[in-house]
C-alpha cells in the first residue's frame, strides 16, 4: 500500500545509493523520463540519466550523504535541474518546469545502506505567477520613474512660467517707469544747460564789476567789497560750475540706466535675431553695477563686435541671473570679470568672480528650480535655472566650477548660429558640475 | 546586562560543554567538505531583547543574512550572518566556476547556512538526546524588517563565529529558542545533570 501510495504522490520522490546509482524512482520521475530509459533505469548512476546539472547533483548528494544532513535548493537560484517539460504543454506559458528541491540522507532498515532520497516540487505555476509579478513590479517601477521625470519637467516648466511672468510684469513696470523718469529727466537737463549758461552770465557780471572797481567812490567800493565777501563770491565762484557740472554728469548717469533699462525690458521682438554680444555685455556691466557697486567689474573681449544669432530677451536673462549671482556672491571686496571668447562654431561667456563660491554638495543643484541657498524670502531659486533654460533654449552649453571661499567660473557656450531646428523640446545641455 | 538568565550556573555549564562539542562536529562537517581549515570562536550564550538581537546580527558589517526555522521537541529559528569578503574563495572550494552569477552567490550563501546551521542543531540535538527537523533556510534582510515589533520579550541566543582560516571568510550562527522549548531544554539539561 506505501509503495502504491508513494508512487503516485505528486512530488517527484527518488532514491539513490552512495554511488549516485538510483534505487528507486516513482512515477512522478517516471512519467517524465524519456521512453528508452524507462525500463533500465535502476542501478544507473542519476547524474548519468539528468546530465545537465550532473555536477549539482553529484556535489550536493556528496554533501548529504558526508554531512548526512539535508539540502535544499531552490527554483529561484537553479530553476531547472532535471530537464522536466512543464505540465501543460498545449496551454501553458512556460516550456520548462520550474523546481525546488530537497534532498534528505536516509537509511535502508534491512540492509543498513546509507540512502539519500531526493524530493522534487513542481512550483511552475508558483515561479510564472512570481515572475510576473517582479515584471509588473518593474513595469510599475518604471512607469513611476517616467512619472517622476514628467513632474520634474512640469515643475521645471512651471517655474519658467513664473519667472516669465514676472520678468514680463517687471519687464512692463521698468519700460513704465522708465518712461515716467524719461520726461523729468528731459526738462530738467534742459533747464540745468540754461541754468550753467546763465550761471557764466552771471559769473562775467560779477567778474566785470569786480575788475572796474575801482571806478568807484571809495564809500561805493567799500559797499562793493563788503557785498562779494557777505556772498562768499570767491567761493561761490569757485563751486558754482562745479555743482552744475556734476549735476549734469549725474543726470546723464541716470539717463543711461534708464536707457539700458528700457533696452532690457523693452525686448518686443520674439524669436532669433542678431545680436551684438559686446554691447550687450557691456550693457550689463553698467547695469548691474549700478545695483552692486562693490565688485570691480572688468570686461574682456578680444574684438570690437561679436554677434551670435539668438533670441536677446532669453539670452540677455541668461547672463544676467549669472552674473547678479556673481555680484551677490561678493560680499566686500572682490572683482568680476566678464570674457568673451569666439570659437569656430560658437561664442563662450566666461564669468569668473572672487566671492564666496558654492558649496560642493550645492554644486549639482544650482541648476533645480527653487533651490536657493539664501535666506527664505530673499531668493527665488529661479535665476539659474531660468538661465539654463534659455541656454537649453540656444542649444548651448553651461558648466561651473567653484571653490568654496575662492570663487566660481561660470561657462556659457552658445553656437554662433543655433543648429538646423530652433525647436528645442528634446535637447538638454551638457551640464557638468565638478569642483577643483 | 540586568537580565538574569533563565538559566542557573550548572544548567549553563553544561549547555556551554555541549555548543562545544557539537560547533567543533559542525565546523568538522564543513571542513571535511571544502577540505580546508575552519577556526570555531568558543560559542557564546546569551539572553536578549529584540533590539539587542538586532544589534548582534548587525555586529559584522556587508553582510548577507539568512534564516532558517527548526521544529521538534524543540523550536526555534537559526539566523546566519556571512561576511561578503572571501565568499569567493569559498565558492572556489565548494566547485563553483568563475564569474560567480547573483544566483550563484545566493545559492552558495545558503548552502553554506545549511550546512552549518544543520550540522550544529543536529549535534546539539544528538547531545540532548532530542529530535529536531531543519527547515530550509530562505535569504532574510533584517534591515527590511522591524524588530520593535516583535511579539517577545527575551529570547535564549547561542551564538558561534566560524572563520575559513584561508580567505577572510567569516560567518556567525546565531540560534533562538522560544519559551517553551528553552522550558523543555532545561529540563533536559536538568535530566543529564542529575
Amino acid at each position: 500500500m506505501f509503495e502504491q501510495l508513494v508512487s503516485k504522490l505528486p512530488v517527484g520522490i527518488g532514491i539513490v545509493d552512495e554511488a549516485f546509482n538510483v534505487v528507486y524512482l516513482n512515477d512522478f520521475f517516471l512519467d517524465r523520463l524519456p521512453h528508452e530509459l524507462r525500463k533500465d533505469y535502476k542501478e544507473q548512476p542519476v547524474t548519468e540519466l539528468f546530465k545537465g546539472q550532473g555536477k549539482f547533483l553529484k556535489r550536493r548528494l556528496k554533501s548529504v550523504f558526508v554531512l548526512q544532513h539535508p539540502s535544499f535548493s531552490y527554483w529561484e537560484q537553479r530553476p531547472h535541474i532535471f530537464p522536466f517539460k512543464s505540465s501543460r504543454p498545449i496551454t501553458g506559458e512556460e516550456t520548462q518546469m520550474y523546481q525546488n528541491m530537497e534532498i534528505i540522507p536516509i537509511k535502508d532498515n534491512t540492509s543498513d545502506r546509507k540512502l539519500a532520497c531526493i524530493f522534487l516540487q513542481d512550483v511552475t505555476a508558483q515561479a510564472s505567477y512570481f515572475r510576473a509579478q517582479q515584471k509588473l513590479s518593474q513595469a510599475l517601477k518604471k512607469e513611476h520613474a517616467e512619472q517622476r521625470k514628467l513632474i520634474r519637467k512640469l515643475d521645471t516648466a512651471q517655474s519658467q512660467l513664473i519667472q516669465a511672468e514676472k520678468m514680463a510684469s517687471t519687464g512692463q513696470l521698468a519700460a513704465g517707469i522708465a518712461h515716467e523718469i524719461n520726461n523729468p529727466i528731459g526738462f530738467v537737463t534742459a533747464n540745468l544747460d540754461t541754468l550753467s549758461q546763465y550761471a557764466s552770465h552771471l559769473l562775467a557780471i560779477c567778474d566785470g564789476v569786480e575788475s572796474q572797481i575801482t571806478h568807484f567812490t571809495e564809500e561805493m567800493q567799500e559797499q562793493m567789497q563788503s557785498l562779494f565777501e557777505s556772498n562768499h563770491y570767491a567761493l561761490l565762484k569757485d563751486d558754482i560750475t562745479e555743482l552744475i557740472d556734476e549735476s549734469s554728469e549725474g543726470l546723464s548717469r541716470v539717463r543711461d540706466i534708464v536707457e539700458n533699462l528700457k533696452n532690457f525690458s523693452l525686448e518686443t521682438a520674439d524669436g532669433y535675431q542678431n545680436i551684438e554680444v559686446c554691447s550687450v555685455a557691456k550693457q550689463l556691466i553698467t547695469l548691474i553695477s549700478a545695483q552692486y557697486a562693490k565688485p570691480e567689474y572688468k570686461f574682456e573681449c578680444a574684438k570690437e563686435k561679436l554677434e551670435v544669432i539668438g533670441d536677446p530677451g532669453t539670452l540677455k536673462q541668461a547672463l544676467m541671473n549669472v552674473m547678479v549671482n556673481a555680484a551677490q556672491a561678493i560680499e566686500d571686496k572682490g572683482f568680476i570679470k566678464l570674457s568673451i571668447i569666439e570659437n569656430d562654431n560658437d561664442i563662450a561667456f566666461k564669468i569668473l568672480d572672487s566671492g564666496c563660491g558654492i558649496a560642493e554638495q550645492n554644486l549639482k543643484r544650482i541648476f533645480e528650480p527653487f533651490f536657493t541657498t539664501k535666506p527664505e524670502g530673499q531668493g527665488q531659486g529661479l535665476g539659474l535655472s531660468v538661465a539654463y533654460t534659455a541656454i537649453e533654449k540656444h542649444q548651448g552649453k553651461v558648466s561651473i566650477s567653484s571653490k568654496e571661499g575662492k570663487g566660481t567660473v561660470v561657462q556659457i557656450t552658445i553656437p554662433k548660429s543655433p543648429p538646423q531646428s530652433f525647436s528645442t523640446d528634446n535637447s538638454e545641455p551638457a551640464t557638468e558640475a565638478f569642483s577643483k | 546586562m540586568s537580565i538574569v538568565l533563565p538559566l542557573d550556573e550548572d544548567q549553563r555549564d553544561a549547555l556551554q560543554e555541549l555548543l562545544n562539542i557539537s560547533m567543533g562536529q559542525a565546523a568538522n562537517s564543513l571542513a571535511q567538505l571544502i577540505e580546508t581549515k575552519i577556526d570555531i570562536s568558543i560559542p557564546k550564550i546569551s539572553t536578549v531583547t529584540p533590539n539587542e538581537l538586532y544589534g548582534l546580527l548587525f555586529e559584522t558589517k556587508d553582510a548577507f543574512y539568512t534564516r532558517q526555522s527548526f521544529l521538534g521537541d524543540i523550536h526555534g529559528e537559526v539566523m546566519s550572518v556571512l561576511s561578503q569578503s572571501g565568499l569567493v574563495e569559498v565558492a572556489k572550494l565548494m566547485d563553483y566556476e568563475e564569474p560567480l552569477t547573483k544566483e550563484d552567490i545566493q545559492e552558495i550563501i545558503l548552502e553554506l547556512c545549511n550546512i552549518l546551521a544543520g550540522a550544529c542543531l543536529a549535534g546539539l540535538s544528538d547531545q540532548l538526546e532530542l529530535t529536531t527537523n531543519l527547515n530550509m533556510p530562505t535569504l532574510f534582510q533584517p534591515e527590511k524588517s522591524n524588530f520593535s515589533d516583535l511579539q517577545w520579550q527575551h529570547t535564549l541566543v547561542m551564538e558561534v563565529q566560524f572563520i575559513i582560516a584561508i580567505s577572510s571568510f567569516s560567518m556567525r550562527v546565531v540560534f533562538c529558542l522560544d519559551d517553551e522549548s528553552l522550558i523543555r531544554m532545561k529540563d533536559t539539561l536538568d535530566e543529564l545533570l542529575g
